[in-house]
Parts: structure tokens; C-alpha cells; sequence
């Protein structure tokens, strides 16, 4: 364990909280930040459980600072503590791989994983004893490599209830509810909120990058739960929370998914609003001059899922729109 | 005769086929549909899928004049085409493992498609067989998986004639499979897992060839099988009789011991090797007297890997 920081009242160290032999010589360590102040509640920050989502790391660095700065500053203003998870899947990370690398395992499909047996049911287990108790936990996603997305934070129906209110001051835009699916009963998420620990998934912008005003915009939601928490001080100042979200399910969401493989030009900007009927792009040909399949909306509403990644097999998803449900929350 | 359950176009290249085997009395009920290579790297269900066809052509060509083909049979050998020809157990655009994509959509992504279509293909069979193996790391006794059976179920496995019957309970890790979108439909699943990924293990395969040829001629799908009264003594284990050991300690595993062997407890079935120094750091013995029904084979091991299960007879 290491130290970074020390005051009368708080303490910020860095510790690893689960260590795994591997075949030769090496270890395999993965850390967290731990930001103690008060006796009040505890929150967490994790992400980067797939190796390829970046957007979670740089939020995590944004949020250190932030309670670096508070500890030099004002340090009993931090009445609970803080834990961040940056790297989850640390192999992964390193070697620019989404899975487990060796064991070809999501991760996110592994909980709530077991004490013994292979790394991916024992890591996810340790997780799950690391984060049991939180107030509330965030687990941060970028999307995956194909496609942008607005910061957003999605939620299992089963948990509505206790969720969409912390969700709501989280300063992003949209609280997607999802219909109860069982193959989802094996993410992080579901497995914390089936035990008492309340955890919200925040997706937003891109795999293998970073968008840093999204990670800030978060950063200030983070910050706003955390004060709602009883983590930090009621009084202390915060940065401003400037967004509210839209809300949208089963009922308001459209997928565009390619009619014909090929490649893929957007027309429309990501994150805008969109009419019914407007071109959103088109798939081309790289073998000719000719368009092989155009994409229209099919509704007045919000273009919040955009396509990155060019090449399109038959019925890649393209695009997202979410129809507009009386404004925002 | 060859038709194709699927054809799509790819971004760069020419359109690709999901093409499966029609065989027995054309326009008549779908008695048995079998599926191999949800997987690409699972070559032996492949292999032994495409032996079938092929012997099942025979018989139709009236190459094997005892016998004869009386009712319908779908073989897909192969359902990730592309994962096959570029060694990838997913959907090697996007990674996707497409036995989590069931029971699919005709309008959804490429995956979801694929498996709507192989879905729609064989959901109306009276017996539907998914053909698996273990990983690339692991090699698994020829067997039949059960999961959360019914009755008959139970009591037609035992037409494949192999040694080990495995009954488990259905997870929700399941849920999206093949198997699971199966089990809504009248008729009996059957999910068959063959030795290890990434290469034919003959031995296994012909075993599994025979059995399929067997259980075809007890559900009288094939006339003129000479069946014998016991292929095997047939052993069911249910999760509670598997006894799995782990690594206690990373290393180089090393064993010459074969799966479907019986073993007695404290039995050494192999050695961790330090992977640097090359001493042995753990001597891996048996925790029970049973059948070794399935043992690792790719040699580095992290602490915690699954080495060796052993099953004990009820």
C-alpha cells in the first residue's frame, strides 16, 4: 500500500485488493484509491472492465484530483470515504484487449463469481466483497469500438425504484430504462443491486478513446450523489450539475440497422436533434460510386447512438434514435 | 440436398451462405435437426456433422443397401461460418459469441440474425442436437449434457450410447443459448460436448459418429441399424458428483493421463512444474475414485485454473 496524501482527518492511498498468480513468475495485482475522511458512508468508483473502454479511467483521474485538491483544501468536508477502480480488467487494459485476456471471458458476465476457481470467477468475487456495503456504486462504460454514445446511465426495471432518483441527479442525459433481461443477471450492476449495494451504469462516447467533456460532466454528477450520499459535506461547493435527463425504454427507442454490408458515412452530428425522414447517412460501396442503402430516422426525437466504426456487415447497428416522450424529466 | 438457411452480404467481399444438409423424405415433418459450430473453433462436432452428411447422402445414393433413411433430417455443420474459416470462436467482426444471441431477430444485428434463422430452422424438430466441445484449453470425455430435462429427456439420452450423461440445472448464463430458445418448443434437446477445442481428436469423433448412426436408428429415423443392446454402460452424474480440482499454484501442468478412464482416489494424474526454476511444485492427484471425464491440455496455468474433474459413480 502506498500513501499519497495525509492530513489530521483524511488519507488517500493507493492498495491492491486482489493478487492472482500467473503461470510464469508474474503477478497479477489490480489496485484501487482510497480516499478515507470521516465515519460516514462509502462510495465507489469502477471501471474499465472491458479492457477496451477508456472513458472510466480518465474519470477516475479527474475525480482523484478533485478529492486530492479537497484533502489539501478542506479535508473535513470529506464525511465518508471514497474508493476508485480504474482498471478492473487490468490485463485487459494493458494488452488493448475487451475480455479477459487468456480465459476469452467478459467480465462483465462473470458475477458474482466465486472465492475459488479460475481468475474470472475469483476476480469477479473479490470485486463484488471489495464493493459490498457502498452507498452507491458507479460503474462507468465507455461504448464499444463501433459505436458513440451520449452519457447516459442504463438501468434494469427491477431496480427502477431505488435507482432513477440517484440517476437523475447524476448530470448526464439520458436514464435508459431496460426491460428485466435474465442474461444480464451475470453483470457487476445486477449482482450489486440483487445484494443491497445500489449501483448505476453510466455508458458514454467511445471505446479505445476518451471524450473529456463527457468525463467531467460526470464527474460533476458524481460529485452532486456523493453529496446526496452523506459522502461529502452538505455545504461544500461543487461544480455546477448542468444537465437533466430525458428518459427513455423499450417504448421510445428506434434501432437503425444496415439493410446491406458495406461502408458506413454519417450525415448527421452525433447528440443533435433529428426529424422523421431526415438522412442520418448512408452506406456506400468502396468498389463503386454508388450508394447502396440510405438511413432516415423514423421519428422526430434525439440521434444519441452513432456509428464509429465504418464497415458494416448486414444488420450492424447504425444508429439510435429516441423519440421524444414530453420533454425532459 | 444443400440449401442455404441464410444468405448475407460483407462489407468487402463477396456475400456469405449458412448452408445446411437436407436429408431423408423431402416436404415431410423435420424429425432430427443437428448443429455443430456455433462455435469456430469447435472442429469436432464439425467434423463428425459433415461425416454424417456425407453418410447419410450414402444411404440415400443407396451406397449401404441395409439401410434407409426414413424420415427428415436438418445437419447445420457449421453456424459461424466466417468464425471457421478465420479459427475465431465468436463472430469474428464484432467478437460476438452467437450461442448468446438466441433466440435472435430477423430485423437485428448480424448475429441476432444468424440466429434467428438457424432458431427458425430447427425449432419444429422432434430431436435437436447441439454439437459442442470445451475450450481450446480443455478437453471433455465425449458426453451428453442435460439441462433441467424432462423425464424422457433422461431416459432418450441414453440412445447415444455414450459413457457419461451430465445433468445440470439451467443458469441464467444459459439463457440466451440454442439449447435454452429449444426448450419452449415440443420435443426432446440434447446438447453433446466432445473433447477439446481446436483440433479433430479422432477417436472421439468416430465415437461420436457411431452414437449419432445409434441414436438415428432408435428413433427409427434410420431402418436397418444394427443396434447393439448395451453400446455402453451409460453413467448419469448429476453436478454434485463431479469432484474438479483447481491449481493451488501457477505453473506448467503436465499429464499423460486420458479422459473416460477410470482412476482411484489419491491417483497421480499429473505435475505443476515452477515455469522458471522446473522443479515440481504440486504433484495433482485424484480426489475420488470415478471416471476422468475431463482434464486440461493447454500447459500454463494461472492459480485457480481448472486442471481435472472427476466424476463418481451414484
Amino acid at each position: 500500500m502506498s500513501q499519497i496524501a495525509t492530513t489530521a482527518t483524511a488519507t488517500s492511498s493507493v492498495e491492491t485488493f486482489f493478487t492472482i498468480d500467473m503461470p510464469y513468475r508474474e503477478s497479477m495485482e489490480i489496485r484501487r484509491t482510497r480516499f478515507s475522511g470521516g465515519d460516514g458512508p462509502r462510495a465507489a468508483v469502477v471501471s474499465g472492465i472491458h479492457g477496451d473502454e477508456l472513458e472510466g479511467l480518465y474519470v477516475c483521474h479527474r475525480l482523484a484530483a478533485w478529492l486530492e485538491e479537497l484533502l489539501r483544501t478542506n479535508p473535513q468536508a470529506l464525511l465518508g470515504s471514497v474508493e476508485l477502480y480504474p482498471a478492473l480488467n487490468t490485463l485487459g487494459l494493458d494488452t488493448l484487449t475487451r475480455g479477459l485476456p487468456v480465459f476469452d471471458t467478459d467480465l462483465n458476465r462473470a458475477f458474482p463469481g466465486s472465492a475459488g476457481g479460475p481468475l474470472p470467477a475469483r476476480l469477479a468475487d473479490a470485486i463484488m466483497t471489495a464493493l459490498a456495503g457502498s452507498c452507491l456504486v458507479v460503474d462507468i462504460h465507455a461504448s464499444n469500438i463501433y459505436l458513440r454514445e451520449i452519457p447516459q446511465v442504463r438501468i434494469n426495471q427491477e431496480f427502477e425504484g431505488l435507482l432513477v432518483p440517484i440517476a437523475r441527479r447524476m448530470n448526464l442525459d439520458m436514464i435508459w430504462l431496460h426491460g428485466a433481461s435474465t442474461v444480464l443477471e451475470t453483470t457487476l450492476a445486477h449482482s450489486l443491486n440483487s445484494h443491497g449495494t445500489p449501483c448505476l451504469v453510466a455508458e458514454m462516447g467511445v471505446g479505445m478513446r476518451i471524450t473529456p467533456e463527457y468525463c467531467d460532466q460526470l464527474v460533476a454528477g458524481i460529485l452532486s450523489a456523493w453529496q446526496d450520499q452523506g459522502v461529502l459535506a452538505s455545504d461544500l461547493e461543487l461544480p455546477p450539475a448542468t444537465h437533466t435527463p430525458f428518459i427513455a425504454d423499450d417504448s421510445n427507442v428506434h434501432y437503425l440497422n444496415a439493410q446491406t454490408s458495406g461502408m458506413f458515412v454519417a450525415a448527421a452530428s452525433h447528440w443533435t436533434n433529428v426529424h422523421r425522414g431526415e438522412l442520418l447517412g448512408s452506406i456506400v460501396s468502396p468498389f463503386s460510386g454508388s450508394v447502396l442503402s440510405e438511413v432516415r430516422s423514423p421519428v422526430d426525437g434525439i440521434l444519441f447512438t452513432l456509428r464509429e466504426y465504418p464497415l458494416v456487415y448486414e444488420g450492424s447497428l447504425m444508429a439510435r434514435v429516441m423519440a421524444r416522450k414530453g420533454g425532459r424529466s | 440436398m444443400i440449401r442455404n438457411l441464410l444468405c448475407m452480404t460483407a462489407p468487402v467481399r463477396d456475400g456469405f451462405d449458412i448452408p445446411c444438409h437436407e436429408l431423408g423424405p423431402t416436404f415431410s415433418h423435420l424429425s432430427v435437426a443437428l448443429v455443430g459450430g456455433l462455435h469456430g473453433d469447435e472442429i469436432n462436432g464439425i467434423f463428425v456433422l459433415s461425416r454424417l452428411a456425407d453418410f447419410l447422402t450414402g444411404v440415400e445414393a443407396g451406397k449401404y443397401p441395409e439401410l434407409r433413411l426414413v424420415k427428415r433430417v436438418l445437419i447445420i455443420p457449421a453456424v459461424n461460418v466466417l468464425g471457421v474459416n478465420q479459427r475465431s470462436r465468436t463472430w469474428p467482426f464484432d467478437k460476438s459469441d452467437i450461442n448468446r444471441m438466441f433466440p435472435g431477430s430477423a430485423g437485428g444485428e448480424t448475429t441476432q440474425r444468424i440466429a434467428y434463422a438457424v432458431l427458425e430452422a430447427t425449432k419444429r424438430a422432434d430431436f435437436r442436437i447441439d454439437i459442442h466441445t470445451a475450450g481450446v484449453d480443455f478437453e471433455e470425455l465425449p458426453q451428453v449434457r442435460l439441462y433441467g430435462p424432462s423425464e424422457v429427456e433422461r431416459e432418450t439420452a441414453r440412445w447415444f450410447g455414450l459413457s457419461a450423461v451430465m445433468e445440470r440445472s439451467m443458469s441464467p448464463v444459459f439463457t440466451t443459448t440454442l439449447k435454452h430458445s429449444w426448450k419452449v418448443w415440443p420435443g426432446q434437446s440434447f446438447l453433446l460436448r466432445v473433447g477439446q477445442g481446436g483440433t479433430v481428436q479422432l477417436d472421439h469423433c468416430q465415437r461420436v459418429f457411431r452414437s449419432l448412426v445409434s441414436f438415428l436408428g432408435r428413433t427409427g429415423v434410420l431402418e436397418g441399424v444394427q443396434l447393439a443392446a448395451e453400446d455402453e454402460d451409460t453413467c448419469f452424474f448429476d453436478k454434485a458428483s463431479g469432484y474438479r480440482v483447481f491449481a493451488k499454484k501457477a505453473g506448467t501442468f503436465v499429464s499423460d493421463r486420458q479422459v473416460g478412464r477410470w482412476v482411484g482416489a489419491n491417483q497421480e494424474l499429473g505435475y505443476i512444474y515452477d515455469s522458471f526454476n522446473g522443479n515440481v511444485i504440486e504433484k495433482v492427484l485424484s480426489p475420488v475414485a470415478g471416471l476422468l471425464t475431463g482434464i486440461r491440455r493447454h500447459p500454463l496455468l494461472f492459480e485457480g485454473d481448472l486442471i481435472l474433474r472427476v466424476n463418481k459413480k451414484g
